[in-house]
């Protein structure tokens, strides 16, 4: 090789090094957050952290977190497996309260369920599947099954989840389907939430005009109380598809979530009451984070609020309260729709 | 009617030497050259989750090179675009994230000649980069974005020299940002604040030396068979920004593979193809 050709190499050796190490150590420069280790301690702090600085009722609901941590860490020691780790894990999410709140792991997922288990459950599937209500030959459009009651004067649907959709032309054949109804009750009892889309289509076709039914913020710093400032929650009225006569939404402790939201959008709607038993609520948006050891945390992150900013947190109350009548129950009667049928005449 | 003829380097080799002869018009060849890639990944967004996933992808990149104008051999002009594409596992490989990004840039290079068989390019490329991660089991914030766009400092310095009685060209291209835009958003916002109630406040960022950086290199060598050249190298990605109290990183290192050629086009009415170049058209 000629000498002219070595000192070239030499140059070009050099300079590639030069360049390699400076793309190494220049991205070096930002911080990232310490990583905990995959231990008992390290996935107890990970989970900890990530609640102490994600999720959303620290201060609303009082809860100090602190002291949790300090109860929490001295049990670790005693710690022999894994199922034993996680049900203490799921222990303290279950401080918070909250609905929102799992941790998932590959053989079970920890949950709190007060919030309707210790209420009465105000809903019979039995009952609204016989025939004085849905009967044999209800209709399913999307998944809202729908028949007609009370001698064809109204229009009784049951939407037992809003994570199933519905489209505008599920909804338009229900619509002429009750037309000569005088009005709708809208049973969204036992369904536990899903998608806020489906909330806000199926409230538009109940409003005349756009309105502004909720707020919501969000967690913008680790901090106890670094919200973001609120953005309004519109619900708009459907442009081609609006039911102008009345409605009752019945509702119960298991009407959570989205449906918490369905809710609170219907509480201002011009022709809509709200019928049952408190919401079970659920007002905080949830977003996913993991430990370590691959678990999966849910938490509420997104504080949700109604029209006049208050947390819809711990659930909302009816217009109407009204709660099944054993006796009733007995005879097949489900007597929170036949409140509402009452207050449709 | 519009006329595109897309020939070889034989037949342009061949058509240049006797435009040499006849001092007939210069042509500006376009360098064009296709590579493919696997890639390991390693991909951190703190968004979707704390914990770094690491996997492997596969990539595609194709590049355009031709000078300005055939009489000034000194700038030109280049466009990329590259595809990548991944999974990624979180280390206790209990959760996949799927990684798919696009680049696009496009920009100039002045040529040095410092000395025979090398060339140094230094020059400037605005770029965008659109990434899509997401983790599925994730509830609300499933999804993230690599949403950027950025004016890069590039260069490139190509060796040509002859080994085994073969003309070989190494050579390596450098890529980094100085000025952009990001998207960022904030680590508790969910997507449907966002994206269906519009609320954007602070997810755009101006990024610079202080908050992004990227790295990118490609060291490769061109071999010369009978009747095309490969090109065989080493890639990578060094990506890390921050903002919102986030930093995010993407990492990806490629074994690439490919081919090069040169291409000359005539389309339009003014650049038609002399009558020796025979088109399916005619």
């Amino acid at each position: 090789m000629r000498p002219e050709t070595i000192q070239i190499t030499q140059l070009m050796k050099k300079y590639i090094t030069i360049v390699l190490l400076s793309a190494f150590m220049l991205p070096s420069c930002m911080n990232e957050p310490q990583i905990q280790p995959n231990t008992y301690e390290g996935n107890f702090n990970s989970l900890w952290n990530i609640i102490d600085s994600k999720y959303c009722y620290l201060d609303y609901k009082k809860i100090n977190w602190d002291s949790i941590h300090s109860v929490y860490q001295d049990s670790i020691a005693n710690i022999n497996d894994d199922v034993e780790f996680f049900d203490l894990m799921g222990g303290m999410l279950g401080k918070l309260k909250d609905g929102h709140v799992n941790l998932y792991s590959n053989f079970d997922k920890s949950r709190y369920w007060k919030w309707y288990t210790d209420y009465p459950s105000n809903f019979n599937s039995t009952i609204i599947y016989s025939r004085r209500y849905l009967g044999d030959n209800y209709r399913i459009a999307g998944n809202l099954r729908y028949a007609l009651i009370d001698r064809g004067n109204v229009g009784y649907i049951y939407y037992g989840s809003f994570a199933d959709g519905f489209t505008d032309n599920n909804m338009s054949y229900v619509l002429s389907y009750f037309r000569n109804c005088k009005g709708i009750i809208l049973d969204v009892r036992d369904n536990g939430g899903g998608s806020i889309s489906y909330s806000e289509q199926l409230a538009s076709y109940f409003f005349t005009k756009t309105t502004v039914t909720g707020y919501i913020r969000h967690k913008k710093g680790a901090g106890h109380s670094d919200f973001s400032e609120p953005v309004e929650i519109k619900t708009p009225a459907h442009k081609t598809l609006q039911w102008q006569r009345p409605v009752i939404v019945l509702t119960n402790r298991m009407s959570f979530s989205a449906t918490n939201d369905f809710v609170n959008r219907m509480q201002l709607a011009p022709n809509a009451r709200v019928v049952g038993d408190k919401t079970g609520g659920g007002g905080g948006l949830p977003l996913s984070s993991e430990l370590p050891n691959g678990w999966m945390v849910r938490f509420s992150a997104c504080p949700m609020f109604d029209s006049n900013m208050q947390h819809t947190e711990w659930g909302l109350e009816p217009d109407v309260w009204s709660s099944l009548n054993p006796a009733d129950e007995s005879k097949d009667i489900d007597t929170i729709i036949e409140t509402a049928v009452l207050l449709l005449k | 009617m519009k006329k595109v003829n897309i020939l070889s380097l034989f037949f342009l080799i061949c058509f240049i030497g006797s435009a040499q002869n006849s001092t007939e018009k210069k042509y500006a060849l376009i360098t064009t050259v296709n590579t493919y890639g696997l890639s390991a990944l390693n991909l951190t967004d703190p968004y979707l989750s704390p914990m770094p996933y690491r996997g492997t992808g596969i990539l595609y990149r194709h590049e355009n090179r031709r000078f300005l104008s055939p009489d000034n051999t000194h700038i030109s002009m280049i466009n990329r675009l590259g595809l990548l594409g991944g999974i990624a596992q979180n280390p206790s490989k209990s959760a996949s994230m799927i990684y798919l990004g696009t680049n696009f840039s496009w920009g100039m290079h002045y040529h040095f000649r410092p000395a025979k068989g090398i060339q140094l390019l230094v020059g400037g490329l605005w770029d965008m980069d659109f990434g899509f991660k997401t983790i599925s089991r994730n509830v609300n914030n499933p999804v993230n974005m690599d949403l950027a766009t950025n004016l890069n400092l590039s260069g490139i310095a190509m060796y040509n020299f002859s080994f085994l009685k073969r003309d070989l060209r190494l050579q390596l291209a450098l890529q980094t940002p100085l000025v952009g835009y990001m998207f960022v958003p904030e680590s508790g916002a969910s997507y449907y604040e966002m994206f269906d109630l519009g609320n954007l406040t602070n997810t755009t960022h101006f990024s610079s030396l202080h908050n992004r950086r990227d790295f990118r290199q490609t060291l490769t060598l061109d071999v010369p068979f009978k009747h095309s050249t490969l090109r065989v190298g080493l890639s990578s990605e060094t990506l890390k920004y921050t903002a919102n109290d986030l930093v995010f990183k993407r990492n990806e290192f490629s074994f690439v593979f490919g081919y090069t050629y040169d291409l000359l086009i005539f389309s339009g009415r003014k650049n038609k193809a002399p009558h020796n170049f025979i088109s399916t058209n005619e």
